[in-house]
């Protein structure tokens, strides 16, 4: 057995990559809930990725079968509804869990020189993933599918000059039909899922690089034991990962709640509409994105002009990716930094969270008013960041966690 | 008992159930995925029984119809093809159908529920080719002495013309007997509420 | 400043796309309230033989099997055939695709019937045990009728001789003062106006209002059932699961505990 195991890892780094990057990686001892998030959003990935190779065998991507093949999943295989309402409440969770994972980035400055990479490839894990989530709703081929995709490939008509061509390129017709649908389907189920999985890898491969951070905001590598471990840190197995295994306990709890006694969360997580099939010829009432992209819809409906609208919302994503360089601060977590950062931040998730919920409603003019304010305060913070952090007077973080 | 022992037996209780716990839920996690892939709803309802009407069929004929997608043969056989029937004995592996789960043993020496029709699954149990129905009493390529059966292409198995297997061929078993029923002239193939 | 001004400027030119939310029971207002049983087979069985003698004709339940929901009624196969299934060439696995061809329909009532499977899920069981409810005589209409819940809706009402016919009415409706009460005059009466839009039963059918009600009640409830047959596994099923990662999250826990007071 051991020869065996030696031949492989004398051409294969076994011991060396699962040392490094599952058993013996140092992570810092005293972290909170907020250090969770990765794990969970792991987790979730694995579930979707599961339950989607699951989906994909009964779905059909066409524009006859698409909407009846879901029904079909519901009621004609063997515990298929298991399998769906695992994926369409996967999707929102994964969204979920990484806007709280984001929001950690935010609070502790993990953003922050030496990880820089980081977020950047954590930002783009995001943009993917919207990208992920907006074509796989379009699957069922439901009245919210259909008129959603309309909205957002309506889009690509505000670029000036080729708008219009690659609307119906991006389609392959000119409506969303089959066509559509089955091109999306091949993004959604092959080409993003690897991108993803490359990103995830990247994401990890560049965090264990530079260590994890912490809520104090301090680098864990200035103080080091005589074999160059640091002395704050605790070998990620056992001890990270019983920490990562609770917090996967409560978070399946929740999912299960959801799972099997709220799989339609009020029409949040699965929208009313999605239970008619598409038609073309009659717009439902009231279109709404799904929650995790309705800040940004927000934001759109917030501008008065096509192409402006899409400015605003490509600029509101465009801009997280800079965020490290906005911070001029000199510390890296909210706990030492001072208060204009800690009004910033409070505003900026109050603004978030209201636009969240304007993006979900119809819009009445108080409301249009109000999604202006927010989408005004969201750019604010970025932008007056590299004052308000370099101006304001910062405490001290301790030396050691 | 040290502290520091007492501790590591805590540990090894713990570890213990948490991994024998998290391991139990496994099968659970997994019997839908399982469970996905059994025959729908859908393919249940196509693969329900199928009628067929056998006042057509002449004596010495052979008609194909699918059940599951699947081909049955039924024929309709002569008097004298009937009572040739123990005559091919010597040759067959199995005569008596001992080796399968025979629905309908004893009953008929057409394996059937009828003296004159025999109803079998067109698969053989070699390796899932169809064997061809090869009535005529005269040397073929495969058998000299061939008095008349099924003959598979694939590799090359001899069944009789109820469908029992041949010595020496590659073929395990007789070819399967699916459940059938009779009302008049309507042949039922696929559902037999006596048997079932 | 600029920014300001632009803020300000999108403020009023911003399109207004909706005025106001509808209610989510039309000019009916708020829905009545709805709490489905999926465990009261007798109501399910009620409300299968309810859509199957006046709803099947012309709306399908084409994502439903014949077969399924005998089994999940516990009906017998022969009863459901016997009873309930009119065309011989019916196989229990067969879909509940409907009777009516859709160009027929088509030209029959100008839009082919919906199919009803999913029905509740796409409005709500509310929505529909009010909808049935409310459709009140109007000459205007083609079919003579109208309905509250959804003004205009091209169909008639087929369940009228058992309702009765039902009309708008006017009554006399007490004065909400401003503060939320109601307005009384010196005499402490109830101040009280003429409110209209109200329906009333002119005609009364085979059936009590209670009787009718129960009716629509049993018939949405199989709607329900129909929507998302595996809402009752799923349910049961649930207990379980979350029984399971609670445990599974106390043990975790203890043992998280037990490996913390490493460097603690």
């Amino acid at each position: 057995m051991n020869t065996v195991f030696k031949w492989f890892n004398d051409r294969l780094p076994i011991v060396n990559t699962f040392e490094r990057h599952l058993s013996k990686h140092p992570v810092p001892k005293k972290v909170n809930f907020w250090y969770l998030f990765g794990a969970l959003a792991s987790v979730v990935l694995i579930i979707q990725i599961i339950s989607g190779i699951w989906l994909m065998m009964p779905y059909q991507n066409t524009e006859e079968g698409a909407f009846s093949s879901i029904e079909f999943i519901m009621r004609d295989v063997d515990y298929g509804w298991v399998i769906r309402y695992m994926h369409t409440t996967g999707a929102s969770m994964f969204f979920a869990v990484v806007y709280l994972h984001m929001f950690r980035g935010l609070l502790y400055g993990s953003y922050k020189k030496p990880r820089e990479l980081v977020w950047i490839f954590g930002m783009t894990i995001y943009l993917v993933m919207m990208a992920e989530g907006f074509l796989g709703y379009v699957l069922p081929y439901g009245q919210m599918s259909y008129w959603g995709a309309q909205v957002i490939i309506s889009l690509f008509g505000a670029i000036p000059y080729i708008g219009e061509s690659l609307e119906v390129w991006v389609r392959g017709d000119y409506y969303i039909s089959g066509s559509t649908v089955s091109r999306f389907f091949a993004l959604h189920v092959v080409a993003l899922p690897l991108m993803l999985i490359a990103l995830v890898f990247m994401h990890l491969v560049a965090l264990h690089e530079v260590g994890a951070g912490n809520p104090e905001g301090i680098d864990i590598e200035e103080h080091l034991d005589q074999d160059g471990v640091p002395l704050d840190s605790v070998p990620f197995f056992p001890y990270k990962v019983l920490n990562a295994l609770v917090g996967i306990g409560v978070f399946m709890t929740v999912f299960s709640i959801i799972m099997f006694f709220f799989p339609e969360a009020g029409g949040y997580f699965i929208e009313k509409a999605n239970f008619e099939e598409a038609n073309p010829l009659s717009t439902p009432e009231h279109i709404a994105p799904v929650w995790y992209y309705s800040p940004y819809y927000a934001m759109l409906r917030a501008v008065p002009d096509k192409l402006g609208g899409l400015i605003v919302m490509a600029g509101a994503i465009a801009i997280l990716f800079v965020v490290p360089w906005l911070d001029r601060s000199k510390v890296n977590s909210i706990r030492y930094k001072g208060i204009f950062s800690k009004i910033a931040i409070s505003l900026f998730a109050i603004s978030f969270l209201t636009l969240g919920y304007l993006g979900t409603v119809p819009v009445t003019e108080l409301r249009t008013l109000m999604s202006v304010i927010c989408t005004a305060i969201y750019f604010l913070f970025f932008f007056l960041m590299p004052i308000y952090t370099s101006l304001e007077s910062t405490k001290q973080p301790p030396e050691r966690l | 008992m040290t502290e520091s022992t007492k501790n590591n037996n805590r540990r090894k209780v713990l570890i213990g159930m948490t991994a024998a716990f998290g391991a139990a839920g496994i099968p659970f996690a997994a019997t839908p995925f399982i469970a996905a892939w059994n025959p729908s709803a859908k393919a249940k309802a196509l693969g329900a029984a199928v009628k067929v009407d056998i006042s057509k069929i002449e004596e010495g004929q052979i008609v194909q119809v699918a059940w599951r997608k699947q081909p049955v043969f039924v024929l309709r056989h002569t008097k004298s093809s009937i009572s040739s029937l123990p005559s091919v004995e010597t040759k067959l592996a199995d005569p008596n159908s001992l080796a399968i789960d025979e629905p309908y043993r004893d009953l008929y020496p057409t394996r059937s529920k009828s003296d004159e029709f025999s109803i079998l699954a067109g698969v053989c149990t070699h390796l899932g080719c169809s064997p061809k129905y090869h009535p005529e009493v005269e040397p073929k390529p495969w058998d000299a002495t061939w008095t008349g059966g099924f003959f598979c292409p694939c590799h090359g198995s001899m069944f009789d013309i109820v469908g029992r297997v041949f010595k020496g061929v590659p073929a395990p078993t007789n070819l399967k007997v699916p459940p059938h029923n009779f009302q008049g002239s309507i042949l039922t193939i696929g559902e037999d509420k006596e048997i079932t | 400043m600029i920014k300001i001004f632009i803020i300000i400027f999108s403020i009023y030119s911003a399109p207004i796309v909706f005025s106001a939310e509808s209610a989510p029971c039309g000019d009916y207002g708020e829905c009545d309230d709805y709490s489905y049983d999926l465990y009261n087979n007798e109501s399910l069985q009620k409300g299968l033989a309810t859509y199957i003698n006046y709803c099947y004709g012309c709306h399908s339940l084409k994502y439903s099997r014949w077969g399924r929901i005998a089994a999940d009624l516990e009906i017998p196969e022969e009863i459901l055939f016997e009873n309930l299934i009119f065309n011989q060439e019916t196989k229990p696995g067969d879909l509940m695709t409907g009777s009516m061809i859709k160009r027929n329909a088509e030209e029959w009532f100008g839009v082919a019937p919906p199919d009803l499977t999913l029905v509740t899920r796409s409005h709500s069981p509310e929505w529909v045990y009010t909808y049935l409810r409310t459709f009140y005589e109007d000459d205007s209409k083609q079919y003579g009728v109208n309905n509250l819940v959804y003004p205009g809706a091209a169909m008639p009402n087929v369940l009228s001789h058992l309702q009765g016919k039902q009309v708008l009415g006017c009554k006399e409706v007490p004065v909400i003062a401003s503060n939320g009460g109601v307005k009384r005059d010196e005499n402490r009466n109830d101040i009280t106006e003429e409110k209209c839009g109200y329906l009333k039963i002119k005609e009364s059918g085979e059936l009590t209002q209670a009787g009718f009600d129960s009716l629509i009640y049993d018939l949405t409830n199989f709607l329900v059932y129909v929507g998302e047959p595996a809402k009752r596994d799923r349910e049961r099923i649930g207990w379980y699961v979350i029984f399971f990662f609670i445990t599974f999250t106390a043990l975790s826990f203890l043992l998280y505990r037990e490996y913390q007071k490493d460097y603690h």
